[in-house]
This record gives structure tokens, C-alpha cells and sequence, in this order.
């Protein structure tokens, strides 16, 4: 299909309109979230100075300032608070309606506000049990040299657990 | 050098799904904004600060400010430059300006925010918006429209403190019914109770007039030292006491109550603090109604009253004409619509005009004004106080 107007960037992938991080280490230094998250594990950075755990990973320790960060587990599994369905006003990229989302606690870690998949409207419920699903998204082309080479990216939802 | 100052003009282009371009916006609201205050000679603007969240996306521009000078036809020496916090940006951008004239920096200072949001497809507007919370960790959840942020908030306060559909109902036919008044409002018609109550659903208990718009328009009001202002105009001088803006956690992990705004009580305190006055004193809000929830919970969190009661306080026309605090008389973001970097500054204008006394739905004698937005992931909150006199 073409596009009308803006036939030059037929066939580009434009990474500023990118739905997704940048997952390789040459654009992102937390590019290790993400290889442990293909093995299923969701894991976040440790301050080995204080003791702290940031979530999202970082460089930098928000509460000591020290730059000793270490890659620990996470809990895989959270309880549902509640729920909410969005009906209308999806955006791109997430599906047919209903988009789902739970607000759950992940073992006291924090409690997060995720995307529930493989789930139907109606279906889940305050203190349900909820596990991490990875799932593969959008390959990024990136240059490397003269090549250019597909880099395979995965992200996270939560589902069900059954 | 620590200077009084005044907010001495402001207009605003018409909001609403908007045939033009956003230069065009900026222009329209500059007239109206030199309309207001004929006096005042655009060429004597000595600053410029431009709020506009989505100008790269939805217009793909940068570098905006001067953009806007040549084109509202000032020259700027002393600032001409772009600030942003989202739905927070023009509010902002007024602080800076406070503090630049405070200063002695700048004397004369336009603060004009808007944006061009619509695009040829729509779908373009809803996919930017991923941008507006932590990108990589919550818009990838599919969280960057806020409809599902606002339901999980007004689900926990329904559970925490019994806050009913009726209640939020209150706040969108309130809304609604001023925003029929302004004729630079989206929407120009009210709505009953019963249409709100029936109205399409969502995200549970959120239905369509719960929710404020996507929006297209500009904003612009001038900012001046006091000794410039006073030989500027003839109306009430209209002061900014004091401010205040705080955040405390960006990404929704971090959050550390859904129903209690943390950020939001730490900048009124200080707005408070540095105006010199408590919540029993303010005699007209324009609070940030992204969605009816969000007017209840400010009700309670800056003080006008109880924490859990905001729903029976709106509900019993607390915060209504004629209650203990009129609240978005001009529409609100519910009615006027919501034009990301132009609301903070729409706010300003109509709190202006409430303490000049020239408002439509005028507050009989209101000497003191308040305004809030809220940003992002509900992680920022700006708060400011204005008055007929100085602090
Ligand atoms: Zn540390």
C-alpha cells in the first residue's frame, strides 16, 4: 500500500513512533530487563549500598545517590485490587475492546497498574491471582555497520493464572 | 529587586474540534488577548514563554516560541522560549513568568499556550498520547489515554468513601452548563442528569460525560510588574500572590495514594503559605476536571473540605454558584475542553476576570482566586493563588 505524500519513508520504521522501548544495549543500558524477561523473569535493579529497590531499573540509586545497582527477581505473581474495562477509546496497538487493566499488589513490592490479556470482560476479580505473560512485539531494524539487523523485542502483560 | 505583579490581559481563541492550523490558534488568542487591554502596545512585550505539550507531535514543530513571536508580531529581549508539563504547561509557564518579573528579569511578559491536537486521522492524537505518562513503562501498558487511570480512581473512592455515579453526575451538568454560558467554550449546549446518567459507557463507572474532550485552541494572557501595570490599565488590578507545584513519583508504581493526592496537598500548602491565606478564603476555583472524579478529589485535597466528602459537598452544591466555592465557572475542562498547554492559562483568564468583575457568571465580590492542573500520570500538580491585593 502506499502512502500518499509521504512516499519516501515507504518501507522505513520510524522509532519516534515506536509503541515500545528500545530494547538493545546500544540504545538502552537497562537492555538487561529485557533478556531476563524472554526467560520469563521479571526482575528490577537492587542499590547494593542501601538496600533499595527502584522500580523501573535505573543507573542510579533514587535514595543513596550511589550508581552500585545489581539485576534481582521480582515476584512473577500479584493479587488483584480491582479492575477497570476500557470500552471505548482503545488506543492503537492494544487489541479490540475491552482493553483490561488491574490494579495489583506484586507481593508487596509495589502495587502496579498492568494489562491483563487472554482474559474476557467480566472475568477477573478483586483477589484474583494474576502471573506475568511475555509476549514478542515488533522487531526494530537497526544499523549495524552497513547491515541493517532485525532486533527481536519482547514486552510484558499480566494474565490470569489458571 | 522583588517586584509585585499583575495579570493585566487575556484572551482566547474559540475551542473545539478546530478547522486551522496551530499558528492559527496562537494568533486568534493573541487578539483576543489584545483586545482585552487596549492600552497596552504589543511592541513594549519585553518576554514571551509558549506552553505546548504536543507541538512536535501533532504539528511537528520545535523551537516554538520564536515561531510565535514573529507571528503575533512582538520582539522579545529579555525571554522567548517554550515550556512544558502537559496539562500543567501553561500554568507553568505563568509561575516562570511570576518569577521572571518578581525578579526584575523581564517587565512585560505574554504567557500564550495552545495546541493543534486534531489531525488529519485521528488515531494519530490518541497513539501520541502513550508520550504523556512514562512511556516505555506504563504507556506500554496501554495507559497513556487516562480514561482506565481515572475509573481505577474514582472505583477506589467509591469503595474507600462512598462516593456515588450521582456525585460525579453533579460535577459534569454543572460543567456543562457553564461552559453553554462561554462562547469560546467546546460545548455550547448543557446536559441534564439524565443524559449524563445514560450516557455511553467508557471505562466503568467513567461514561462519556465524565470525561473531558480532545481539543483544539490557544490561550494568552500578559503578565506585568506592578508599577507597569499600573499605568498599563484602568480595570481592578488582579495580583499572583503566590504558587506552587509539586511531584512526587512519575511512573503508576510509584504512586503513593490513588485517592489521596499527595502532590496536590504539598503545592496548595505551599501556593497557601506563600499567598498568605487558607482555603476558607478563596472565593472562586478553576480546578483541573480532566474528568469529574478528578473535581471531587481536589475539592477535598485542598481543603474546601473533608477528605471523603467531596462527593456529598459537590453533590450539595458546595462547589456550585452561590455554594461555598464556585468552581469552573467558565466550563472547566468538562465544558471549555482541554487544549493541553492552553488550559493553566484559560484558568487564568477567567479567574482575571472573576476578580476584575467583569465575569460572565460573576462571583459577587470575589477578592481572592485560585487555579490547579493536575499532569501526566495524576504526578504533578501546580497550584496558584491570585488577589486584588498583594500578598
Ligand atoms: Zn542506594
Amino acid at each position: 500500500m502506499t502512502t500518499p505524500g509521504i512516499s519516501i519513508l515507504q518501507g522505513k520504521y520510524m522509532v519516534t513512533m515506536d509503541l515500545f522501548p528500545q530494547e538493545s544495549k546500544e540504545f538502552n543500558q537497562m537492555y538487561p530487563f529485557f533478556d531476563y524477561l524472554k526467560e520469563g523473569r521479571f526482575t528490577t535493579t537492587r542499590c547494593k549500598d542501601c538496600g533499595a529497590e527502584p522500580f523501573p531499573p535505573r543507573l542510579l540509586c533514587p535514595e543513596c545517590y550511589a550508581t552500585n545497582m545489581e539485576w534481582i527477581d521480582w515476584p512473577t505473581t500479584g493479587t488483584v485490587i480491582d479492575v477497570t474495562e476500557e470500552v471505548v477509546g482503545v488506543p492503537l496497538g492494544f487489541g479490540k475492546p475491552p482493553l483490561i487493566h488491574a490494579l495489583i499488589d506484586l507481593q508487596g513490592k509495589r502495587t502496579f497498574f498492568v494489562r491483563i490479556i487472554n482474559c474476557q470482560q467480566g472475568e477477573l476479580k478483586s483477589g484474583d491471582t494474576v502471573k506475568l505473560a511475555v509476549f514478542d512485539i515488533d522487531p526494530v531494524p537497526q544499523e549495524q555497520g552497513r547491515e541493517v539487523v532485525e532486533m527481536p523485542r519482547v514486552f510484558y502483560a499480566f494474565e490470569p493464572a489458571k | 529587586m522583588d517586584r509585585n505583579v499583575c495579570i493585566i490581559a487575556g484572551g482566547m481563541s474559540k475551542w473545539g474540534v478546530r478547522d486551522g492550523s496551530q499558528r492559527d490558534f496562537f494568533q486568534e488568542a493573541a487578539k483576543a488577548c489584545y483586545e482585552d487591554n487596549p492600552q497596552l502596545n504589543p511592541k513594549d512585550i519585553d518576554g514571551l514563554l509558549v506552553a505546548s505539550a504536543y507541538t512536535e507531535r501533532t504539528s511537528y514543530q520545535t523551537h516554538l516560541a520564536p515561531l510565535v513571536a514573529e507571528y503575533v508580531g512582538i520582539r522579545p529581549k529579555n525571554i522567548c522560549a517554550r515550556v512544558e508539563l502537559l496539562c500543567a504547561s501553561g500554568s507553568s509557564a505563568i509561575i516562570l513568568a511570576f518569577a521572571l518579573i518578581k525578579s526584575g528579569q523581564a517587565d512585560i511578559v505574554m504567557v500564550a499556550g495552545g495546541e493543534k491536537l486534531y489531525t488529519p486521522q485521528k488515531w494519530e492524537v490518541f497513539y501520541s498520547e502513550l508520550a504523556s505518562v512514562d512511556h516505555d513503562w506504563d504507556g506500554t501498558q496501554g495507559l497513556g489515554l487516562p480514561p482506565p487511570v481515572f475509573a481505577m480512581v474514582a472505583k477506589q473512592h467509591m469503595k474507600q468513601f462512598g462516593t456515588k455515579k450521582e456525585h460525579l453526575g453533579t460535577i459534569s451538568v454543572k460543567n456543562r452548563r457553564n461552559s453553554a454560558k462561554n462562547p469560546k467554550a467546546q460545548f455550547q449546549t448543557p446536559v441534564t442528569m439524565e443524559e449524563v446518567m445514560s450516557g455511553r459507557m467508557i471505562v466503568e463507572p467513567l461514561t462519556l460525560y465524565d470525561c473531558c474532550p480532545i481539543t483544539d485552541g490557544a490561550a494568552a494572557v500578559i503578565l506585568a510588574a506592578e508599577e507597569k501595570a499600573k499605568d498599563l490599565t484602568d480595570k481592578p488590578l488582579v495580583y499572583l500572590r503566590g504558587t506552587g507545584q509539586a511531584s512526587v513519583n512519575n511512573m503508576s508504581a510509584n504512586m503513593p495514594d490513588w485517592t489521596t493526592w499527595e502532590a496536590l496537598k504539598i503545592a496548595a500548602a505551599q501556593a497557601y503559605k506563600k499567598s498568605k491565606v487558607e482555603p476558607k478564603d478563596i472565593d472562586v476555583a478553576m480546578t483541573h476536571d480532566c474528568f469529574t472524579i478528578s473535581e471531587i478529589i481536589e475539592m477535598e485535597d485542598l481543603g474546601f473540605c473533608e477528605k471523603g466528602e467531596g462527593g456529598p459537598f459537590v453533590g450539595d452544591g458546595g462547589n456550585d454558584l452561590g455554594g461555598k466555592i464556585p468552581t469552573n465557572t467558565d466550563g472547566g475542562l468538562l465544558g471549555c475542553g482541554h487544549p493541553f498547554g492552553g488550559t493553566g492559562i484559560r484558568q487564568a483568564i477567567e479567574v482575571m476576570k472573576q476578580l476584575r468583575g467583569d465575569a460572565v457568571q460573576q462571583v459577587p465580590n470575589a477578592t481572592i482566586g485560585l487555579t490547579h492542573n493536575l499532569s501526566g500520570f495524576i504526578a504533578a500538580h501546580t497550584v496558584l493563588v491570585y488577589g486584588r491585593e498583594v500578598a
